[in-house]
């Protein structure tokens, strides 16, 4: 099957910077219920990845399930998939020839990518409520699925990453769980009408940390760690080294409770440290529904922040690193607070889609209850997706497309233009295409082959090489950095750990291949 | 002793039926009402002209709140003996609890239970006569919610009506149902009635403070705060509306506009505990430590348990870490934490 970007049903606002489309045949299946099991309405993990090494960024899209025993995964239509990219921008699915068309027994939440056996070739990690699973890329345009016990995790998975903890040149992997919650546990909520239950209703559960010891295999080290200390409603995870001590930090979005940032102690061991660092709680000292999460540069210090989306009301949170290992709340000073208030956030990250050397901030939106107007009529269930402008510092708020009920979001440049692009899965829908636009003036560069956890600055922007963040979702692992009006650059690129590459007089408008 | 055993020990009964007496009693006095009612219902039959029979009936009934059955046993004795107190006051609860608010009042009138009685009159739509009860059993009773709660609603009619009356096209008449709607939960026609206010007058104190309030409910920070203008621009005197503008203008990212309007609220009705937070706030913002920790330190001392208090604790734990004051962070860190946890409770 063959889809084509520019055939698909575009909704293009002329005043908007990112062109929208639906090219692909995929419905994300959540399969709601009267008994509004809570897993249907968090799903819908997307991943951006190079699986075969042609230049060209592919598509893998989680799917749901059935709130069933087997959870109806061996019927195609609630099969993961995966969409190849072709040379003229094409797309054709490629999921049974990938071997990723059988499912695990699971009902499917989200995706991380890395290349955990550094043959060179991205590899994937599905997660889910049941069971997850791990699938090697065999460099061959094929997957082979290699789940172990430890790889598996069990329970209520959502975003996981890959990150290398211990700075021994393999990749780690980060699971979030969500709750302690089966089921059987379900309970109804809501009267006179059913809604999904708060999270509140069910208790908290811990997150998992599994170490890359070599050959596929990993170990479950969470309580070794320290990770599984504290019990959480994690959703969304990103790694960044915040202390600036060469080891990478793990912020993960909890719902309903206060955040956990677990301080890499460069000993293989975590210590939680969000309410010292000040990013536990929002300025009122409450908690709020974390869910998505960009950790990156938004004001171009060379620290990398947080920003959390949250449900409406809260307003999403934004944390600016104030060096020392101390963050505070920006969310009002940035003027981010009062133009997301109305708005409910998933997918998110810190990206700049007009190259103008600031990061903007899109986000994925929509309300957590599919009834929302029942319950309260100044709120709305869709909502169309926002790119919050970064103008030197202050959000700006521009709306993008129709109403939907987005989640996941993934991140790259999907035609190597220079230009951020984005694909958002929709809850029970097509996922959306928006293709970024970014004007002829400004320069870009893409860094591609940094290790995971490097940071690059390029004049005076700093980009950090991850995948992980937003919400169950998997980015490209090329850095794009906007960088305004400039022919050249000088490039330092850290590795975790602190070995440092600087590359001087850098032609922009390319993609820079690191050796 | 209870009156059906005082009218049997004077009279000649026969065994049976003093049996069936003695076994009531005994049920009812166990808590068996089921097996109470049964043997009161013999009662009954063998002596049905006997009030106390079926006043004694009708108060199991009672009892077990199936005040349906009750009603008729009560309405017998009374018909029987007219001066009985009790079943007069049970008829009227039993008719007041399904609903019967009318027939209850000549019951409790009787029995002059002045608390049910405005009750009773409340449910009617007798609201001047409720709320003269009301006020009366309120003088007993002065945090009793059910009679707050009458006396509440009695009042608000009885406001509405001489609205409708008076003034029911008036600017006050549509913010009066504009609020009935805000208390309802009906936003959308809340809005519209606090609209046709402001179309009758422009420069009615109040609705753009409530229309603001309703735009922040629904997240709408820029109508928000738009309306919080209005208002303070109406009434550069109120405390409030300076606060709410005060505030909107700090989540906007406004912060020195905000800071300006923080402290004319301050000004306006200083110590308020809300005013005080957001000034901590905006001064934090402006660079001030001194006058921001001020600020903090005074809403924990005006309200040291409430939750304005446990975020003072928040922020004040945040800047002393800011400062590097770390013993006075972790003063305050822990502080918030018992505060939130006794609060969590």
């Amino acid at each position: 099957m063959r889809l084509r970007l520019t055939i698909g049903l575009w909704v293009v606002c002329a005043a908007q910077s990112l062109s929208i489309s639906e090219p692909f045949a995929f419905v994300h299946r959540n399969s709601p219920t009267p008994q509004k099991y809570l897993l249907e309405t968090m799903g819908g993990g997307v991943a951006l990845l190079d699986y075969n090494n042609d230049g060209r960024l592919d598509v893998f899209f989680v799917n749901g399930g059935k709130p069933a025993a087997d959870f109806g995964r061996r019927d195609p239509a609630f099969w993961n998939r995966l969409f190849r990219q072709n040379a003229d921008g094409s797309f054709a699915d490629v999921t049974a020839a990938a071997g990723l068309d059988k499912s695990p027994n699971a009902y499917g939440m989200g995706v991380a990518t890395g290349d955990f056996d550094n043959d060179g070739w991205i590899d994937l990690y599905v997660t889910g409520f049941g069971a997850n699973a791990l699938y090697r890329n065999n460099g061959k345009g094929g997957f082979e699925e290699i789940t172990t016990a430890a790889t598996a995790v069990g329970g209520w998975s959502a975003s996981a990453g890959f990150f290398d903890y211990d700075n021994d040149g393999r990749l780690d992997l980060f699971v979030t769980r969500y709750l302690d919650w089966n089921l059987d546990k379900n309970i109804l909520c809501g009267t006179p009408f059913n809604a999904y239950c708060k999270p509140d209703r069910f208790p908290a559960t811990t997150n998992v940390l599994l170490h890359n010891q070599g050959s596929g295999r990993f170990r479950d080290v969470s309580v070794a760690s320290g990770i599984a200390k504290v019990r959480g409603k994690g959703l969304g995870v990103a790694f960044q080294d915040y202390a600036a001590d060469g080891f990478t930090d793990v912020f993960v979005a909890n719902d309903g409770m206060e955040q956990h940032l677990f301080r890499n102690r460069g000993d293989g061991t975590f210590a939680e440290a969000a309410l010292d660092a000040g990013v536990a709680f929002a300025d009122d000292g409450k908690p709020f529904a974390g869910m998505g999460v960009a950790f990156d540069d938004y004001d171009n210090d060379g620290k990398p922040d947080i920003a959390v989306t949250n449900l409406a009301l809260e307003k999403y949170a934004l944390f600016r690193n104030e060096g020392g290992g101390a963050f505070r709340y920006a969310s009002a000073t940035s003027g981010l607070a009062g133009v997301s208030a109305r708005s409910s956030g998933w997918g998110v990250k810190f990206a700049d889609f007009d190259n103008d050397g600031w990061k903007d901030l899109f986000v994925a939106q929509s309300h957590v209850l599919d009834n929302v107007e029942k319950i309260h009529s100044g709120l709305r269930y869709l909502e169309p997706m926002a790119l919050y402008r970064n103008r030197s510092g202050k959000f700006e708020r521009e709306d993008l497309g129709v109403p939907v009920a987005a989640r996941g979001a993934a991140f790259g440049d999907l035609n190597n233009d220079g230009a951020m692009d984005v694909v958002v899965s929709v809850l029970g829908g097509n996922p959306v295409v928006l293709m970024g636009k970014a004007p002829s003036k400004n320069s870009w560069l893409i860094v591609r082959g940094a290790a995971q956890g490097s940071r690059i600055e390029a004049g005076g922007v700093t980009g950090y090489a991850s995948t992980a963040g937003s919400y169950l979702s998997a980015s490209d692992s090329r850095v794009h950095l906007g960088l305004g009006v400039r022919d050249t650059v000088d490039v330092t690129v850290t590795a975790p750990g602190g070995r440092k590459q600087v590359l001087r007089s850098v032609k922009t408008n390319r993609i820079l291949e690191l050796r | 002793m209870n009156l059906l055993l005082l009218v049997l020990l004077a009279a000649q009964v026969t065994p049976e039926l003093k049996q069936a007496v003695e076994a009531g009693l005994k049920a009812k006095q166990s808590g068996d009402l089921k097996t109470a009612a049964v043997e009161f219902r013999k009662v009954v039959q063998l002596a049905p002209t006997l009030a106390a029979a079926h006043v004694n009936l009708g108060s199991v009934y009672f009892e077990m709140q199936d005040y349906a059955t009750a009603l008729p046993s009560l309405q017998k004795a009374l018909e029987l003996n007219p001066t009985l107190a009790g079943a007069e006051l049970m008829l009227g609860t039993a008719q007041l609890s399904l609903g019967y608010a009318a027939d209850a009042i000549p019951h409790f009138e009787k029995t002059q239970t002045i608390d049910l009685l405005g009750i009773a009159l409340a449910e009617a739509g007798r609201d001047r006569e409720a709320v003269d009860r009301l006020e009366a059993a309120l003088s007993d009773r002065p945090n009793d919610p059910d009679l707050l709660y009458y006396l509440g609603h009695a009042h608000m009619r009885l406001a509405k009506q001489s609205l409708d009356q008076v003034a029911g096209d008036s600017a006050r008449g549509s913010q009066l149902r504009a609020e009935a709607n805000v208390a309802a939960g009906r936003r959308v026609e809340a809005v519209k009635d606090y609209a046709a206010a402001l179309a009758k007058r422009v420069s009615l104190r109040g609705v753009h403070l409530a229309l603001g309030g309703l735009a922040l409910e629904s997240g709408d920070v820029e109508t928000a705060a738009k309306e919080f203008a209005e208002e303070f621009r109406l009434a550069p005197g109120s405390a409030i509306a300076a606060l709410r503008y005060g505030s909107m203008l700090l989540t906007k990212g406004e912060s020195a506009a905000g800071l300006k309007t923080l402290r004319r609220a301050d000004e306006l009705r200083p110590e308020m505990p809300e005013t005080l937070l957001e000034l901590g706030k905006a001064e934090a913002a402006a660079g001030d430590p001194a006058r921001a920790e001020k600020a903090w330190l005074k809403v924990v001392e005006l309200e040291p348990e409430s939750g304005l208090a446990e975020t003072a604790h928040f922020q004040l734990a945040q800047f002393y870490r800011r400062l590097k004051r770390s013993a006075d962070a972790e003063r305050e860190r822990n502080l918030f934490q018992e505060l939130k946890a006794r609060r969590g409770k």
